[in-house]
């Protein structure tokens, strides 16, 4: 007896094995279907009594096996149904001499058969026949499970004749000795007569009727004739009988205790009538130990008589008792070598009390004890069933990592490179099974929180073995998404090298079969969502969409962004302009030890139509956050929702939303998009200025122009608007403010004729206005500051007259000064004033106009103001008539060169470089 | 002495691992996964029964043809496992107590560490050289 029957469970000692077997050509589903009929009829009420027949049905058992009958009966095969086709009556006499044969196998247990024939019509069909039942086809079968419950009711009759048999020559004839198959040899010779023999036989015997009357349903008789056995045989040291008379007292206690059953199956047995449940209260303490004839008991499970109450009771065995005879009994197995599989086989049973007990800590050490029988040479397959079986029982205790353990065991057996075929799709399928025992689920969402916390170690080897198992698979995808899932949940705990060697052998089977994001489910159910790489790279920071447009100035073409309008809403809200091409900025870095490429990088967004404009970028090794623009082009206005990104990374393709990424703090960013509107590009016939917009400026000034001008000076800024857009301008609208207002600024700055530029409206696209801004500067010429206030009681004010100046070069004020100004004066008096102004561009057009939209265009103006004169003093001197005065100025000439003052009276006075004249 | 020593966090997953024959590293880290479920067995068992007042340390977990697996649960369920070398016979209990001791008077230094947050892996110096030094004795030893 070499293969153990891993699901056997304790009150398999009470059912009657009957083998089911197809004679001849039976295809197998239908072969199954008939199995499943008649395995269906798995217990049967016997007509008389209150007895119920459970039967264990096997389509396949060793011959090898039924040799152990004789030491526990319910391997015994006692019934055998043979399935068979016979399609004309020429093969019956062929069809009945199989059977006949198969029916040899078994013969010297077998108690009765059954062939049923499939597809044999006329002659032979009618005989009426209690041993064939004849069947014309695999559908028309109606009473199947009628003759299966009189097959069984006649063995019934076989073994309760048997056990009466046996039951009542109790003393008078010889005993046989009943043995296992490996004892034969080791009693030849054995004086028969002595009284250690006679005793060995009637205890092993005692047993044999113990599980007869156990298979019969006679559980009290049954626990009554073990605990003589058990007496019997602890007498004269039969250890191996003893284990089975004492397994034998465990399983009917088993039955006794547990009703339901201990194997967990979901199609439990149905409560047993002949048991009553209130036969625990009749247990007395201290009660002396009952031992009861079996011949007082009526053939009858119940008897009238009260002491057989009172030995029921007694001789079941506690709960906890059963344990300590498990443990006895298969102390007493081991002892045995040959009986390895008993002893196996008691363990499990054991275990699945234990199970049932909810004392996971005894039954593990029970199957920590299993885990070491040596069963000799075991088979490959045999060792994938001992280790998956292993795995279910842990899994019963609630050991759901040992569980796990033994059952990737299991799954490395199926692919040992013994086997000449591995197994990889079962190795993947129980590979799958062990996920849960490691607390690792195939959803990347469930990592998305926080940092992983798990048995990276272990985990990684896991995620490495089913990428292995389904490449080996033949499915390429699978692999790919398992590699994906690996690479992105445990990033942070792959060395370099792994990293590498990961991406590598990505990169390798992604050129076989490109990664997706489509969800891939597995035969059995199993759906395995797409793995987005959002660690590679990782974004972060920032993420804000930004409205776009290209300025032109000076032919070098410099991108700008500029936002239409911000409105401030409780979220930052951005516009986009339909047909425009537009960005939204993501900071990334690259976590890896050598360069990323990032292909096909583009935008995912929700809403209207929106053409994204793909990116590929490669990132250096370990960068810092590396800022990268996604561009593209909304299509129709409304709204859009920037939910997140797509790229493609070693051949993965992967989309990141951004509600998914932890370093990424806004979940998608609306952006409404509005019709489209015209575009303006701006050109100045004054150099770019270096300066850049000011910090405090609101607008963001889309170019800005400088100019070096002398106070009082005027000049002329030619600029071009061009219509760059697809649309229309159809209105303009220009104002001016000044920015920097702490100088005082005396008449227009700046002044502008746009009747001219809009009578050309409404302006088409690529054509061209020229708008002419002259910008003057007024500032205030006097010294000091108190100089006007002393003038002010006589009325009179100073201003400025226009002065041209005749040179366009910077000039350094003079430090020395030969004026009576004061040192502190001095310093004032050479000061370049700085004038800055922003010109503002409203224009509109298209269908955005209509929808009340403009653009705004913005130049700013900024104005270095050199000094020109001086008024440094005024006095006032009275003239000839007394309606006049003379007024007298005091004028500096701060710059270098030379200037003349003209008065209206015509009166030129030439002031020469740092001058000062009255 | 110990071959490996594991902290274990509440929620069962590993704050610190070490282990002496680096080059199989992953064996220990099976053997001390698999012993969790030892543990988390005998806690619902003592808890049930005795309440607060109960023995931090769990005894042998289970012992395997090589390596014995001794448990050691805090009151925060924080859990250590030290394996030991199934030859070494020479160890009686009350040294592996006294180990379990050492570790978890370090183990509660390092929670001490302003610095530390607890739930991440522990990096201390200190700790790492208790653990050292109960597992550099197996180097001199054999």
């Amino acid at each position: 007896m070499s293969v153990p029957d891993y699901m056997q469970c304790a009150e398999d000692h009470q059912t009657v094995l009957v083998v089911v077997q197809p004679v001849g050509i039976v295809p197998e589903d239908q072969f199954f279907k008939i199995y499943k009929r008649i395995s269906s009829v798995s217990q049967v009420s016997i007509r008389d009594s209150q007895r119920l027949l459970y039967i264990r049905y096997r389509h396949h058992y060793l011959p090898e096996n039924n040799e152990w009958g004789d030491f526990q009966t319910h391997r015994k095969v006692v019934g055998l149904i043979s399935i068979t086709t016979c399609a004309s009556a020429k093969e019956w006499p062929q069809t009945a001499e199989r059977f006949h044969a198969q029916k040899e196998v078994y013969s010297s247990t077998l108690y009765d058969s059954r062939l049923l024939v499939f597809g044999l019509q006329g002659d032979i069909a009618e005989q009426q026949r209690t041993d064939v039942a004849f069947y014309p086809s695999f559908e028309d079968c109606p009473d199947v499970e009628k003759r299966v419950d009189d097959f069984v009711e006649s063995i019934f009759i076989v073994l309760e004749s048997k056990r009466l048999d046996r039951a009542t020559d109790k003393s008078g004839d010889k005993i046989p000795l009943l043995c296992v198959p490996f004892e034969k040899k080791d009693f030849v010779g054995l004086d028969t007569d002595s009284r250690h023999y006679k005793k060995r036989c009637q205890g092993r015997m005692r047993k044999h009727v113990g599980d007869l009357c156990l298979q019969a349903g006679m559980l009290q008789d049954a626990l009554v004739h073990y605990h003589m056995a058990v007496e019997l045989l602890r007498g004269v040291n039969d250890f191996l009988w003893l284990g089975a008379a004492l397994e034998g007292l465990c399983s009917a206690s088993v039955i006794f205790h547990y009703p339901g059953g201990t194997a967990g199956k979901t199609a439990g047995r149905k409560p047993s009538i002949s048991q009553p449940a209130d036969a625990g209260k009749r247990h007395r303490p201290g009660a002396q130990e009952v031992l009861i004839d079996p011949g007082a008991l009526t053939a009858n499970g119940i008897s009238a008589d009260t002491s057989t109450e009172i030995g029921r009771a007694k001789n079941c065995l506690s709960p906890e008792d059963i344990i300590e005879k498990y443990k006895e009994a298969i102390s007493y197995y081991g002892k045995y070598k040959n009986a390895g599989v008993i002893e196996l086989e008691a363990c499990v049973k054991a275990v699945r009390v234990l199970a049932i007990q909810k004392r996971a800590r005894e039954a593990s050490e029970f199957l920590q004890n299993a885990v070491y029988i040596n069963l000799g040479q075991l088979s490959e397959e045999e060792k994938i069933q001992r280790y998956s079986i292993l795995s279910e029982l842990y899994e019963r205790i609630g050991f759901h990592r040992k569980s796990a353990f033994f059952k990737r065991v299991a799954a490395m057996q199926c692919v040992a490179p013994t086997i000449p075929e591995p197994g990889w799709r079962a190795c993947y399928k129980l590979l799958l099974e062990t996920l849960p025992g490691y607390s690792l689920s195939l959803d990347p969402k469930d990592f998305s929180k926080g940092t992983h916390r798990g048995w990276a170690a272990v985990q990684m080897r896991l995620l490495h073995e089913l990428v292995y198992a389904s490449r080996r698979m033949g499915n390429p995808a699978l692999s790919v998404r398992h590699l994906s899932f690996l690479l992105q949940t445990m990033l942070d705990f792959l060395s370099d090298q792994e990293k590498k060697e990961v991406t590598q052998s990505l990169e390798n089977y992604t050129s076989k079969c490109p990664g997706g994001m489509e969800v891939i489910t597995l035969p059995d159910g199993l759906k395995l969502p797409p793995v987005a790489f959002t660690k590679l790279p990782i974004s972060g920071v920032s993420c804000r969409p930004r409205g776009l447009r290209y300025v032109n100035t000076y032919s070098c073409r410099v991108l700008y962004s500029l936002q239409l309008r911000r409105v401030d809403t409780e979220n930052t809200y951005f516009q986009w302009v339909q047909g425009d091409v537009c960005e939204v900025q993501l900071m990334v870095y690259n976590p890896m030890p050598y360069e990323l490429r990032v292909e096909n990088m583009g935008l995912l967004t929700s809403g209207v139509e929106f053409e994204s404009l793909p990116a590929a970028l490669s990132l250096p090794a370990e960068s810092g956050l590396y800022p990268v623009t996604l561009v593209g082009v909304p299509r129709t206005a409304g709204n859009i929702t920037v939910t997140g990104y797509h790229t493609s990374v070693f051949g993965v393709t992967s989309d990141c939303l951004l509600e998914g990424l932890s370093s990424v703090k806004t979940s998608g960013s609306l952006v409404e998009v509005i019709p489209s509107l015209p575009r303006l590009q701006l050109s100045t016939s004054l150099p770019r200025s270096a300066h850049t917009s000011q910090p405090t400026s609101k607008e963001e000034l889309s170019s800005s122009v400088s100019v070096q001008l002398f106070n009082g000076e005027t000049q002329q800024l030619t600029l071009t608007l061009e219509n760059i857009g697809s649309e229309d301008i159809e209105s303009l609208e220009l104002t001016s403010k000044i920015v920097s207002t702490k100088e005082k600024v005396f008449g227009e700055f700046l002044s502008w004729e746009l009747e001219d530029a809009l009578s050309r409206l409404p302006l088409k696209s690529g054509q061209a206005v020229t708008l002419t801004v002259n910008i003057k500067v007024k500032l205030d010429f006097s010294g000091q500051e108190s100089l006007l206030q002393d003038l002010n009681d006589d009325g009179l004010s100073v201003t400025g007259l226009p002065i041209s100046s005749p040179l366009r070069q910077l000039l350094k004020p003079r430090p020395e000064n030969k004026t009576f100004g004061s040192e502190s004066g001095k310093a004032e008096y050479s000061h370049i004033k700085t004038l800055e102004a922003v010109l503002n561009f409203k224009y509109s057009g298209g269908a955005g106009k209509v929808e009340g939209y403009h653009r705004e265009l913005s130049l700013g103006v900024h104005v270095d103001v050199e000094p020109s004169v001086f008024f440094t003093r005024v006095n006032t001197l009275p003239a000839t008539s007394t309606r006049q005065c003379h007024l007298l100025l005091d004028i500096f000439n701060p710059t270098e060169h030379e200037l003349s003052v003209s008065a209206e009276n015509n009166q030129d006075l030439v002031l020469h470089a740092s001058e000062c004249q009255r | 002495m110990a071959v490996c020593i594991a902290v274990i966090a509440k929620e069962n997953y590993p704050l610190y691992i070490r282990s002496v024959p680096t080059q199989n590293e992953l064996k220990f880290h099976y053997t001390v996964h698999t012993s969790l479920d030892v543990v988390e067995e005998k806690i619902s068992a003592v808890g049930k029964s005795l309440g607060d007042q109960r023995e931090l340390y769990l005894g042998l977990l289970y012992p395997t043809e090589d390596y014995k697996v001794y448990g050691y649960v805090t009151n925060s369920k924080v859990k250590f496992v030290i394996v030991v070398d199934s030859s070494n016979t020479s160890l009686r209990d009350n040294e592996i107590r006294s180990m379990f001791r050492k570790l978890h008077n370090s183990f509660t230094d390092v929670m001490c560490n302003p610095f530390h947050s607890p739930g991440n892996t522990i990096q201390s110096k200190a700790f790492d050289g208790i653990v050292s030094g109960m597992m550099v004795q197996t180097a001199s030893t054999v």
